[in-house]
């Protein structure tokens, strides 16, 4: 702790102008640990980066959640550890000095989907061009970092349940109004608002309250209606909000980064509603021209607050569902870009001489869920059955060409910081067929397995899966569905083989998925010891308590059998060699300003 | 024929009807869904209710239907839940490109299969039929998909001609219609080629051919003069209703190619339940199916006296 401190005693501050950045060293000033925003548990962290019982990345992560700015932390965690002092992607701000070239236009093949009110986003597609003019009030990085974005600064109670963000001042709107709290408080009502059909009500239910309406559904049940809690939100003054939680969160900055929390302007209600059509952001560009299913093109703005961005021009172009379609607009060099290359090409990219993969590791991966309260699912030995059929690195290397890593039916990956090692699961024909036969199906059983037609990795991995339960007698029929219909029934049907996207903290979808009653457990998985467990490890700061938490949230869940999940995808992206400074981020989230045509 | 065309317009009309009505029907099965499709699969059942009632699903089928039967008929389509805007911004456009790829096939399929079709026609058994018949067959029995795939390896990969994707982001761009406009002349000019074949061969063997030749005049008169007007009545047909299957046959290519047509926004639209789109989409059918057989019908008498209007 003390020698935490002496450190943080060596402070880095980063005053910036416009377009210009000093940056300056006040090795004698004690003033910014003594400042009472800090959170309690920095000094702590960087005693354990010193002592070697967290590393730089995870005090990096913490530092940076807990309030501390992200290039103060950098220049600690550089000055502790002795390694590079600011990593090369932020050098840029800090000198001033561009790395890349200036000018050209960047042609990206992905879908245009309709984008009218960033809070009901359901895609992160429509994300992706909205990202180019809109902002975040955090940005989650490629390396799953989480950094203040319009929020300069922020502080956190010992608690967790009372947020304090600091916004950065005279910040414009392209249309010219001043970015302040307003902006902010108008975002949070709206996302909370029921009829605004936001999801982002169920990432806050922290901030929100339900009551009965005094009608009765159609099962005769009373309806609720969730709203936002009194005094959730709080204005401080024109640069401050403070957030109320009714229970502690720690993982609040990554949600504010989750693609529906993109900040629209105060007046984004009054003045139409739709965001392709009067598309006043902050960011680095400004949508010029907007057609849903074809194109989007994005102007670079020249006054934009964060620096100048590289590229001149983005263009979205819209080539279908047919991965084929972005492949062959790639190898003709009518883009430089893909959103998202499956893996069955990957081969081909190899061979197209222009081209370059960006890949990156990711905690997305597909399960296959069983629901607790449906038979035969109800007898815990029927679903362990079907979890040890599994040979986690086979089903990796048949469905998706090796690329990624295996997992362990718990839904917490490696690449999460308070990921807790177990031991690996080993496919168990006899124990699986013992099991079977105690549950009365001793000459084996029939089961539906739902999965979606596309991406077909994930058809792929049901036929797999279906083939490793045959020696046991768990015929496994496979419903192959259009993807629109799978979208109606992914948390309807008994059997099903769901995907689920990456976030960046382990946690995080255990609390979406397996609490119980929570808003997507498709399992109906409810157990009050796991739900008592996973509150502890979602208000634990500390990353070693944590992972002790969460090693045992990882053995209930794999010990219950809930889901049977093979691995943890790798994710590519397809690009034309010019391309560089493109970092392909775990989510597919598209922050283009740092991108630059050789 | 006035009588003609206005019995054919009121058939147009009943026919509209019907099928606005079972489409309408067939989406009711499961209106719920609709809502999870404007608001995303991870919408709450509270926030779908709020759609469901905001959007007037809550009315009864029968009001639903004549309220968007009256917007229709004073020229409004609705608004499209895939594409958030009116279905008439973004259907007309579409039709037009799905025209324009269209109009490029054809200007080859019926130039070339009517061409060769009345060569293969001309002797029948001959070498020259004999190829043109097997090539016709074997381009016909090629699904678009696998020609599309193995176009796009030769232009695209192979010999980098042509661009892979035909979206016209950069504006109209005639290199990008390629591939596509090849992979419909190649499926669809063999089936017209056959037919126009076997109407010459049949033309060829009537006694006023026989007779033409008889009396000593040259061969190329005979075809000109008195074959070939009687052996195009049949393609002529074929041709008209090639158009019918033009609107959904070039669902496929739109697709695999990523044209922006009527194809492609048909199977959107029904993927994702889009109410109105789909509906719109379905009276274009129908129009584009009433008037191209009454041109036929039309064309048919002019070609063929004999036959007269009922």
């Amino acid at each position: 702790m003390i020698l935490g401190i002496m450190f943080l005693e060596k402070i880095v501050s980063v005053p910036y102008s416009r377009g210009q950045y000093k940056f300056h060293w006040e090795m004698n000033s004690m003033s910014f640990w003594r400042d009472k925003t800090l959170h309690p548990y920095i000094p702590e962290i960087a005693d354990e980066m010193l002592r070697g019982r967290v590393d730089r990345r995870e005090f990096l992560r913490t530092a940076t959640l807990l309030g501390m700015s992200a290039t103060a932390a950098y220049g600690i965690a550089g000055k502790l550890t002795g390694g590079e002092m600011i990593p090369s992607a932020n050098a840029q701000m800090l000198t001033g000095v561009p790395k890349g070239n200036f000018g050209g236009t960047l042609r990206v093949s992905m879908r245009v989907q309709p984008m009218t009110d960033p809070a009901t986003f359901d895609w992160t597609e429509m994300s992706n061009v909205a990202r180019q003019f809109l902002e975040y009030l955090f940005v989650t990085g490629a390396d799953n970092i989480t950094r203040p974005y319009l929020c300069r600064r922020w502080a956190v109670s010992r608690d967790l349940k009372t947020w304090t963000l600091f916004l950065h001042q005279g910040l414009k709107w392209s249309n010219g109004d001043e970015f302040n709290a307003d902006d902010v408080i108008f975002n949070f009502k709206r996302w909370l608002d029921p009829r605004t059909g936001s999801s982002n009500q169920s990432l806050f239910t922290a901030m929100t309250t339900s009551a009965a309406t005094g009608k009765q559904g159609k099962d005769g049940k009373p309806l609720m209606s969730t709203t936002m809690a009194p005094g959730a939100v709080e204005k401080i003054d024109d640069y401050t909000v403070r957030l109320h939680l009714n229970r502690g969160e720690l993982a609040l900055p990554e949600s504010l980064y989750n693609y529906p929390t993109a900040i629209v302007h105060r007046r984004f209600s009054d003045e139409g509603g739709d965001i392709s059509k009067n598309p006043i952001g902050t960011g680095a560009y400004k949508l010029t021209q907007f057609k849903v299913g074809e194109k989007a093109i994005l102007q670079k703005r020249k006054d934009y607050w964060g620096g100048e961005p590289y590229l001149d021009r983005i263009v979205y172009v819209d080539h279908g569902d047919n991965p084929g379609a972005s492949l062959a607009a790639l190898a003709s060099n009518q883009v430089d870009l893909v959103y998202e290359t499956p893996v069955e090409q990957i081969d081909v990219i190899d061979k197209i001489p222009t081209a370059k993969i960006f890949e990156t590791v990711t905690a997305q991966t597909a399960v296959a869920r069983m629901q607790v309260d449906q038979k035969p699912f109800t007898d815990k030995r029927v679903r362990t059955a079907v979890r040890l059929c599994q040979d986690h690195d086979k089903l990796l290397l048949l469905a998706h060409r090796g690329r990624g890593i295996a997992a362990e039916d718990h839904h917490v990956a490696p690449v999460h910081p308070d990921y807790a090692p177990l031991p690996a699961p080993a496919q168990d024909y006899r124990l699986a067929k013992r099991l079977l036969a105690d549950a009365g199906f001793a000459g084996g059983l029939e089961l539906r397995l739902d999965c979606r037609k596309d991406p077909p990795w994930e058809v792929s991995l049901a036929q797999a899966l279906a083939e490793m339960c045959k020696p046991v007698g768990i015929r496994i029929k496979i419903n192959v569905m259009p993807n629109a219909q799978f979208s109606e029934v992914w948390d309807k049907t008994p059997f099903g083989l769901t995907a689920w996207t990456h976030r960046p903290l382990g946690f995080m979808v255990p609390n979406l998925a397996y609490r119980s009653g929570a808003q997507w457990n498709e399992t109906h998985y409810s157990n009050p010891e796991y739900d008592r467990i996973l509150d502890q490890a979602s208000s634990t700061l500390d990353v070693k308590s944590r992972k002790k938490h969460m090693a045992k949230l990882q053995s209930i869940l794999q010990e219950n059998a809930v889901i049977a999940q093979p691995f943890w995808r790798s994710i590519f992206a397809a690009g034309n060699k010019r391309v560089q400074g493109y970092e392909l981020h775990p989510s597919v989230y598209h922050r283009l300003n740092k991108v630059w045509l050789a | 024929m006035g009588v003609f065309i206005l019995k054919r317009l009121g058939y147009m009309v009943v026919t509209m009807f019907a099928v606005s009505g079972l489409v309408f029907l067939l989406l009711e099965v499961s209106p719920g869904t609709v809502a999870t499709k404007a608001l995303g699969a991870f919408s709450t059942e509270e926030q779908r209710r709020l759609w469901l009632e905001a959007n007037g699903y809550y009315e009864p089928l029968l009001t639903r239907y004549f309220t968007w039967l009256g917007n229709v008929l004073s020229g409004n389509f609705g608004q499209s839940i895939r594409f958030k805007v009116p279905v008439g911004d973004i259907l007309w456009p579409r039709l037009l490109n799905t025209a324009i790829l269209g109009a490029s096939a054809f200007a080859v399929i019926i130039p070339l299969s009517l061409g060769l079709g009345v060569i293969a026609g001309m002797r029948e058994g001959s070498k020259s039929d004999r190829a043109i018949s097997i090539t016709s067959i074997v381009t016909t029995s090629i699904p678009e998909f696998a020609s599309a795939v193995f176009f796009s390896a030769v232009f695209v990969f192979w010999l980098k001609w042509l661009p892979g994707t035909s979206g016209m982001a950069e504006g109209f761009n005639f290199k990008e219609l390629v591939l596509p406009v090849m992979v419909l002349v190649i499926y669809d000019f063999g089936y017209v080629t056959r037919m126009t074949r076997s109407s010459m061969a049949e033309v060829m063997t009537t006694p006023y051919i026989r007779t033409a030749i008889l009396k000593g005049l040259p061969r190329h008169q005979v075809i000109i003069r008195h074959a070939l007007r009687n052996a195009l009545i049949g393609p002529f047909t074929i041709i008209m209703l090639q158009i019918n299957w033009l609107l959904s046959g070039v669902i496929v290519v739109e697709f695999f190619f990523a044209y922006k047509g009527f194809g492609a926004l048909l199977l959107e639209a029904s993927l994702n339940q889009d109410i109105f789109l789909i509906e719109a989409c379905a009276m274009v059918a129908v129009v584009v199916a009433v008037v191209t057989q009454t041109i036929a019908d039309i064309a048919y008498t002019r070609l063929n006296p004999r036959i007269r209007f009922a």
